[in-house]
């Protein structure tokens, strides 16, 4: 079973199966409360659900990373399909082919860089989760395809220029990188552009798109 | 707190903790957004609770001890 392959995994299954025999027997036989009954309550309430909350967390908080996570919602369906496609040639599949993106490529471009960013991305997950539930829950692919967009565009060249950078002599190598070098600083011109490098997702409406009345 | 309840809210305790326990459980083969989701929110609830009940029962437990002590020193001055 490769879920439980990672350290983390097993130490959570171990902790749940510990807990969960002393909580069933305790169910089951009903033991008068002396000190050893106590003292196994206490590992069986506290210390191993404690560990199996602690160790599931992290696993918890890696999976987000994934790119079947993202794709669990059914509106990101198309997105990890393209990245999924060995054949696609957009943006998004090919740093999936990356070895250093890999399983994380949605994670690795759409993550906030600096101190916060990974509070800031989980906390920004969050709100994907609230609008989910609160508007596109049933909203067909076809329509999101037209309405989902980026909430900040102008961020996602920090995000590019984190593996790229726009002070590299080779980057600068190319004369249309050197041309437009703040711009692409500020992000007013995107690496992610149909002029440019092309759309990251071959569905993705650019920010140039008229907005449709839809929130990101 | 009378043996009676005590067991009860203990057994109600094991209960929630199994529940919590099942949660994450379900995240760790199932890492989709609503397993997840729940595990670190309603399991985690679950879990605080049903530690906060025992520390409950635990102390009234002991309260409860020293407090029969205390009545049985009392009586046999």
């Amino acid at each position: 079973m490769t879920v439980l392959s990672s350290p983390l995994a097993l130490i959570e299954v171990a902790c749940a199966v510990l807990s969960a025999a002393i909580l069933i027997a305790y169910i089951v036989f009903r033991p008068p409360l002396v000190h050893a009954t106590k003292l196994w309550l206490l590992l069986g309430l506290g210390v191993f659900p404690i560990g199996a909350a602690f160790s599931g967390n992290v696993q918890g908080f890696e999976a987000t990373k994934k790119r079947e996570f993202c794709g669990s919602c059914h509106v990101m369906a198309l997105h990890e399909a393209d990245s999924d496609d060995r054949t696609s040639g957009s943006l998004a599949s090919r740093h999936a082919r990356n070895a250093m993106f890999g399983g994380e490529n949605c994670y690795a471009c759409h993550a906030n860089y600096g101190m916060f960013g990974t509070v800031l991305t989980k906390a920004g997950g969050m709100r994907h989760v609230w609008l989910y539930l609160t508007e596109y829950r049933k909203t067909p692919i076809e329509e999101a395809k037209k309405t989902i967009r980026l909430q900040d565009p102008a961020e996602m060249n920090d995000n590019c220029m984190l593996c790229h950078s726009t002070q590299d002599p080779l980057w600068l190598k190319v004369p249309d990188h050197r041309a437009l070098l703040e711009e692409e600083r500020i992000g007013r011109v995107g690496c992610a552009s149909e002029g440019c490098h092309g759309l990251a997702h071959p569905f993705f409406r650019g920010p140039d798109t008229p907005a449709a009345g839809a929130k990101p | 707190m009378s043996p009676v309840r005590v067991r009860r809210w203990l057994v109600l305790a094991s209960a929630c903790a199994l529940g919590a326990l099942a949660l994450m459980a379900w995240q760790l083969f199932d890492p989709t957004v609503w397993p997840v989701m729940v595990a670190m929110s309603l399991g985690q609830v679950l879990g605080t609770a049903s530690l906060a009940v025992f520390v409950y029962v635990f102390v009234a437990d002991f309260r409860g001890r020293q407090r029969g002590e205390g009545d049985s020193n009392k009586t046999t001055e």
